[in-house]
């Protein structure tokens, strides 16, 4: 047996053997009964070091798989059948899918189209503040078309602007002239901003 | 150095349908699997059974096998599962091997009592087990040193190399001539049978 061959065994025993190394050393191994039974050996040393208690270092094990794994297809065989498998259902499972999903989107859009007897643009109304059930009955009655302006979100000052006021006014003995003006001009300008922007208390509704 | 290089070239063999190669795998894993499946079982036959079971498990699933963990990662994963699933088939609850380690000698008689094995069998492991020390016994110290530390300690080339301060291709000679010199002495054993541990001394 060539040292260096045996040496090479050693340290891919070890995973000290470079890859390109452990790639011939491999197809070798698998080939050369003499060369596995050296491998084997090894384990059994590493194994009787390590003081395995209750493992048995003569085990017929590796024997018995090897025998029930020759009964066996070679995996690359077996794999190549499975594939062809695969390829064969592969168009099959590909239509089943794509008829699935027309179904579906043939599904959806027949829901979306409105109720024979109802007005056309009824849904339109709908998405408005106005509640659809509302909306629904008037179209119902034979209401004419309306639209809806939606409501803008009431803006409230912060604090009441009278008290506010007097608060800075009973206080301003205390405060310097400046720092008075500054605030009064400034209370004012927000009242003013406040009021304008304050929305009407009637509610806006339909608009004809 | 990539850890795991030479499982990988194994198993790629045995996956474009090379089984020798995945004979390899066996022997350098049985002890080692044997070992771990021991923690539910305690009978060593019965371990066997169940590492073989695991091994050819792993031998169907390694077209699945892509490489993302190291091999024998994988391998220990379907022992684990193979182990557990037999214990509660058999309606038995898992035995912890290390209950009993601390304890040595009585644990070596409770596993012998539920063995199956020949007394053949356990004199020809006990006589295994005696060569290798034996021969570890009279290698050189530098030889002694560097396949401890490999075996026992479970130190890589680099690691060994610094504990010895010497180059890692020493490491690597050192390994290998201390594993041929036990080998020359296990060959006999194997070759010879029963009782050749004895004569040569």
């Amino acid at each position: 047996m060539n040292e260096e061959l045996d040496s090479q065994l050693s340290a891919m025993f070890d995973d000290e053997l470079a890859p390109g190394e452990c790639e011939l050393l491999a197809r070798r191994l698998s080939r050369d009964e003499q060369l596995k039974a050296r491998w084997g050996r090894y384990a059994v040393i590493g194994a009787a070091i390590r003081s395995e208690r209750g493992v048995r270092l003569n085990a017929a094990l590796a024997g018995r798989v090897s025998a029930v794994i020759l009964a066996e297809p070679a995996l690359a065989a077996a794999h190549g059948a499975h594939r062809a498998a695969v390829r064969w259902w592969q168009p099959l499972a590909g239509a089943a899918v794509a008829v699935g999903v027309a179904l579906v989107s043939v599904l959806w859009l027949r829901a979306q189209v409105p109720f024979a007897g109802a007005p056309r643009n009824a849904h339109l109304t709908a998405t408005a503040s106005v509640p659809a059930a509302a909306v629904v009955a008037a179209a119902a009655a034979g209401a004419p078309d309306s639209y809806v302006v939606p409501r803008a979100p009431a803006v409230r000052a912060m604090v009441p602007s009278t008290e506010l006021a007097n608060y800075v006014v009973a206080h301003s003995v205390f405060s310097s002239p400046v720092a008075r003006r500054n605030l009064l001009s400034a209370f004012m300008t927000s009242e003013s901003g406040t009021a304008a922007e304050e929305p009407p208390d009637e509610p806006q509704g339909n608009v004809h | 150095m990539s850890a795991d290089a030479s499982d990988l070239s194994l198993v790629r063999r045995v996956q474009r349908g090379d089984k020798g190669a995945f004979d390899a795998l066996v022997l350098k894993y049985q002890h080692k699997l044997v070992k771990l499946v021991m923690r539910y079982v305690r009978n060593p036959a019965e371990a066997e059974d169940i590492a073989q079971e695991a091994f050819i498990k792993a031998y169907r699933a390694l077209p699945q096998f892509r490489g993302d963990s190291a091999f024998y990662t994988w391998l220990y994963r379907i022992a684990i599962n193979t182990a557990k699933n037999a214990v509660v088939s058999r309606d038995r609850s898992p035995i912890e091997y290390d209950l009993d380690r601390n304890n040595d000698e009585s644990y070596d008689m409770q596993g012998r009592m539920k063995d199956s094995e020949t007394p053949e069998g356990l004199v020809l492991t006990e006589e295994i087990r005696s060569t290798v020390n034996a021969a570890i016994d009279a290698l050189p110290e530098d030889l002694r040193t560097a396949i401890v530390l490999r075996e026992l300690e479970g130190l890589s080339y680099e690691e060994i190399a610094a504990a010895m301060a010497c180059p890692v291709g020493t490491v690597r000679s050192r390994i290998f001539r201390a594993r041929e010199a036990i080998d020359r002495r296990l060959r006999e054993v194997f070759e010879g049978g029963l009782g050749r541990a004895e004569e040569l001394g």
